[in-house]
């Protein structure tokens, strides 16, 4: 019925539309791509560590990304953690199949809720942060200020943020980890669920070297990407002040449905695999 | 000491710079709009991190006694200081620490060292002692041109590319820039390249040589002045 009032230039107006989307999202991943290879090669290349301006901006990074963050993450892994560690025991008693515990804690604590919840912490605490002083060092003209210096943005700016990101998350995943798994047994053996013992004996017996090899790549690889899309959406700031949080929404946004596209790639790989 | 600033002639939208040279010493001026002189900035202080720059065609480089060097290359970015309106501090730093800025980043230990022994020297010249160890934060574009200037002073370079770095300022601070400035200028010895979007900017400096970039797309007015008639260079031009 709709289609009857259509036409051909209706279609070819439609058919544009998709095609600019289609255009400028690929133009997206594009420049998405090349940040991302362009700052990983000025990090890895490891010219930053002789550069006492740089070696201050990362550790600055760190401190704020990191030190700052463990309390809140502690905080997070003895609530959200010890939770899950304590139904998941209790389900595993229920169907009278202690195994679970480990292939659970591994499968569930370790691979998916750790990396995801220390990200989507990561962004809710630093994300915005981010976005905004990239935006507002635009709008400044600070960037101005560090090519006609020499600096590199991408050495000077970038890569102390995306290291910060990559290594605190990496970090704050184990700690959210050990923390969740400890405390979780503690509140377990306490409440007479479990022994203790057993249930360490439980959680060893279910984890394997290929997860722990695959919550590496995920505490790794999901704060990185954060960090690259929502320096990339600082970048987009311009000079107009204005659009600062409209870009500190779309990254963190953005970097929100990145992350999830990521973990869904990750478990087909794994699938594959 | 013989380091000459070169560059081609550059096409920007409907205005042309033409090719020149200014020597060591010598002082020109660039009389352009504002985003002439914004995109001529950006050809002079290209991105480090995107290979080819905005236009990769184009060349400007500082000839010296042994070598030539490049823009975009950090042996011209050592060698070739700038002073630009309001684009003079980053401002999650100290002034101290955008004084030594530059010095940090390089790989010559040697130079940072120096640096920091006379950063405290050129702060008492400024007259910023009381606040070297305060966050930037938000500045005017008196401190924003007074730490470009003494980053000026630390480096010692070649050739000194400033933007309207006098607009904006009060009256008080204007003359006491302007002081600065000469006697800067006066100790390095070094090149002025002066973008400003009016003849009379202020600054109280004598150039040898006004270029006027005209929007169209002739270079219209290209004045030579006579060496012998140029007053002495502590002489105040009328800013009117």
């Amino acid at each position: 019925m709709g289609m009857k009032g259509l036409t051909w230039d209706d279609i070819e107006g439609r058919v544009d539309r998709v095609g600019a989307a289609v255009l400028h999202a690929a133009g997206n991943v594009r420049r998405f791509y090349e940040m991302m290879v362009a700052i990983l090669s000025v990090g890895l290349r490891l010219r930053w560590l002789a550069r006492p301006a740089v070696v201050n901006v990362v550790i600055r990074q760190l401190y704020f990304t990191g030190v700052q963050s463990v309390p809140w993450v502690l905080v997070i892994a003895l609530a959200a953690g010890v939770l899950a560690v304590y139904n998941i025991v209790i389900f595993a008693k229920s169907v009278e199949d202690l195994s679970l515990i480990g292939r659970l804690v591994s499968g569930l604590l370790a691979q998916e809720m750790a990396p995801l919840l220390v990200t989507i912490f990561l962004l809710a605490r630093s994300g915005v942060a981010v976005v905004t002083e990239i935006g507002t060092m635009h709008v400044r003209g600070e960037d101005v200020v560090l090519r006609s210096l020499g600096i590199s943005v991408n050495e000077y700016l970038f890569w102390p943020r995306v290291m910060a990101f990559t290594l605190c998350g990496l970090i704050l995943t184990f700690v959210f980890l050990l923390v969740s798994i400890w405390f979780g047994g503690m509140v377990v053996a306490w409440s007479y669920e479990l022994n203790l013992i057993d249930y360490f004996i439980e959680v060893r017996r279910g984890t394997t070297l290929d997860e722990i090899g695959f919550l590496l790549a995920k505490g790794t690889l999901y704060p990185m990407l954060c960090g690259i899309m929502l320096l990339s959406q600082g970048c987009r700031v311009g000079r107009d002040p204005n659009l600062i949080p409209v870009r500190a929404t779309h990254g963190v946004l953005g970097s929100l449905m990145l992350v999830v596209l990521v973990d869904v790639l990750l478990v087909l790989v794994k699938e594959i695999l | 000491m013989s380091d000459t600033l070169h560059w081609r002639e550059l096409e920007l939208g409907f205005a042309t710079i033409p090719a020149a040279s200014v020597k060591r010493g010598e002082y020109i001026r660039l009389v352009m709009d504002i985003q002439y002189q914004m995109d001529f900035m950006v050809h002079v202080f290209p991105n480090r991190d995107v290979s080819g720059g905005p236009d990769a065609s184009w060349q400007m480089w500082l000839e010296t006694d042994t070598a030539s060097y490049q823009v975009g290359t950090s042996e011209f970015s050592c060698r070739v200081g700038s002073i630009i309106r309001q684009r003079g501090l980053l401002a999650n730093l100290s002034l101290r620490e955008n004084l030594l800025l530059p010095f940090m980043y390089r790989l010559d230990q040697q130079a940072l060292k120096k640096a920091t022994r006379e950063v405290e020297e050129v702060a008492d010249w400024l007259g910023v002692t009381s606040v070297l160890d305060e966050r930037a934060g938000e500045r005017s574009s008196y401190t924003h041109a007074l730490v470009s200037l003494g980053r000026c002073m630390l480096a010692k370079p070649a050739m000194i590319i400033a933007q309207e770095s006098h607009i904006g300022m009060s009256p008080e601070r204007l003359t006491h820039f302007r002081g600065l400035g000469r006697q800067a200028l006066k100790t390095l010895g070094s090149g002025l390249v002066y973008l400003t979007a009016t003849e009379h900017e202020g600054s109280g400096l004598s150039f040898s040589r006004t270029l006027t970039v005209d929007s169209g797309r002739e270079m219209l007015a290209f004045r030579n002045l006579d060496q012998k008639d140029l007053p002495d260079i502590g002489e105040v031009e009328d800013s009117k």
